[in-house]
C-alpha cells in the first residue's frame, strides 16, 4: 500500500496499537507492521512527529521507562485518546461503508421482493 | 560485555550516528524538545538495527538498512521541524504569559514611586498594564490554538510566525518602557523603586525577545 494512502490514517493506527498498553517507538512501528501483515509501506521515521503531535493534542502521554537494558520514551493513551480512537473507528466504518456501496453496488443492494 | 545495539549506537561515524548528527544539525527548536526528539530517533534506529542484525545481517549493514527504512533526513525534516516550531511557539507564548505578573508588579512600583497624579510616567504604567493584559490574552489563545483546540481546528501554518512577531512586538514595547524608566528614574520620589521597575522590565524584554527571535528562526525553517 502506498505511503501517501497510509499517511492520512497514521494517527488512528498509532492510537489503535497503543490501546492495549504503553509502547516505545520501535515497538509501535513493529505493532503497526505486524497488524498490517507487512502490507503498509511506512517510513518508520514518520511516526515520531506524529507521536509528538498526538501528545501535544492530549491524546497520548509519554514518560521515560526502563525497557530491557535501556530507558526508552513510552507512549500511552489518555482518556481523551480513547475517545478519539472510538471516534476514528466510527468515522472509518462510515467511510468504508459509503465507499464500499459505490464500488460494489451489487453487494449493498437488497434483492427486490 | 556490551550488547549489540550499544555497539551499533556507539560506533564512531557509523550510519546511525551520521544520520542522527545530520538530523540534529538541521533541526532547530527548544533545547529539551529537540534533545528528546533526537534521543528517541536514535533509540528507534538502534532498536531497528538490532532487530535486523539478529536476522544474520552484519552490524554495519543492519544499521544502514535501519537508516534506509527510517526515511531520508530530507523526507523527515519538515514533519519534525514543524513539531519543534510549534514547541518553540508555545515556549514563546508561555514566556510572554510569565511576564504578565512581572509587568503588573512594575505598574504597581511605578505608581508607588511617585504619588503625583499628573506625573508623566503614570501613562507608562498604563501602557505596561495594557501590554500585560494583551500579552496574557494572546499567550493563552496561542497555547489553546496549538494545544487542545488543535484537535478540532487545524493549526494555521503561519501561526508560529504570527506568535513570533507578536512576541517581538511585545519585547520592543518592553524595551521602550525600559529606556523610559532608565531615563526618568532619578526624577521620582522613590527612585529605588523605579530602578527595580526598570530592572524587571529589562528582564521581561530580554526573555521575551530571545524566545521570539528563536521562534522567528524556527518559523522560517518550517516554512521552507
Amino acid at each position: 500500500m502506498r505511503p501517501d494512502a497510509v499517511r492520512g490514517h497514521l494517527d488512528a493506527m498509532l492510537l489503535s496499537v497503543l490501546e492495549a498498553g504503553p509502547l516505545h517507538g520501535y515497538a509501535i512501528i513493529t505493532a503497526v507492521q505486524d497488524r498490517s501483515g507487512g502490507a503498509l509501506e511506512l517510513r518508520t521515521g514518520t511516526i515520531y512527529p506524529a507521536l509528538n503531535r498526538l501528545e501535544r493534542l492530549g491524546l497520548l502521554r509519554s514518560s521515560w521507562q526502563s525497557v530491557g537494558e535501556r530507558r526508552r520514551r513510552c507512549y500511552e493513551l489518555t482518556n481523551v485518546g480513547r475517545r478519539g480512537l472510538a471516534s476514528e473507528r466510527s468515522a472509518w466504518q462510515e467511510f468504508t461503508s459509503a465507499i464500499g456501496s459505490v464500488l460494489n453496488p451489487a453487494a449493498s443492494t437488497r434483492p427486490a421482493s | 560485555m556490551t550488547t549489540l545495539d550499544e555497539r551499533i549506537a556507539a560506533a564512531p561515524g557509523g550510519p546511525i550516528e551520521d544520520y542522527v548528527a545530520a538530523l540534529s544539525a538541521a533541526l532547530h527548536g527548544p533545547d529539551r524538545a529537540k534533545e528528546r526528539m533526537v534521543k528517541e530517533i536514535r533509540d528507534g534506529l538502534t532498536d531497528t538495527a538490532a532487530a535486523y542484525a539478529s536476522d544474520e545481517a552484519p552490524g554495519d549493514e543492519a544499521a544502514r538498512r535501519a537508516v534506509r527504512d527510517f526515511g531520508t533526513v530530507d523526507e523527515l525534516l519538515p514533519g519534525l521541524q514543524r513539531e519543534l516550531t510549534i514547541a518553540q511557539a508555545r515556549h514563546t507564548a508561555r514566556t510572554a504569559a510569565v511576564t504578565v505578573p512581572v509587568l503588573a508588579l512594575v505598574c504597581i512600583l511605578i505608581r508607588t514611586a511617585e504619588h503625583d497624579p499628573d506625573w508623566p510616567l503614570r501613562a507608562l504604567a498604563s501602557h505596561l498594564a495594557g501590554l500585560a493584559a494583551v500579552a496574557g490574552v494572546l499567550a493563552t489563545a496561542a497555547l489553546a490554538a496549538t494545544g487542545p483546540l488543535a484537535r478540532w481546528l487545524p493549526t494555521p501554518h503561519r501561526l508560529p510566525l504570527v506568535i513570533a512577531w507578536t512576541g517581538t512586538g511585545a519585547a520592543v514595547a518592553m524595551g521602550v518602557a525600559t529606556l523610559g524608566l532608565a531615563t526618568t528614574s532619578a526624577l521620582a520620589t522613590h527612585w529605588t523603586l523605579m530602578v527595580l521597575a526598570g530592572a524587571l522590565t529589562a528582564f521581561s524584554h530580554a526573555v521575551v525577545a530571545a524566545s521570539a527571535r528563536t521562534c522567528r528562526q524556527c518559523a522560517r525553517l518550517a516554512a521552507q
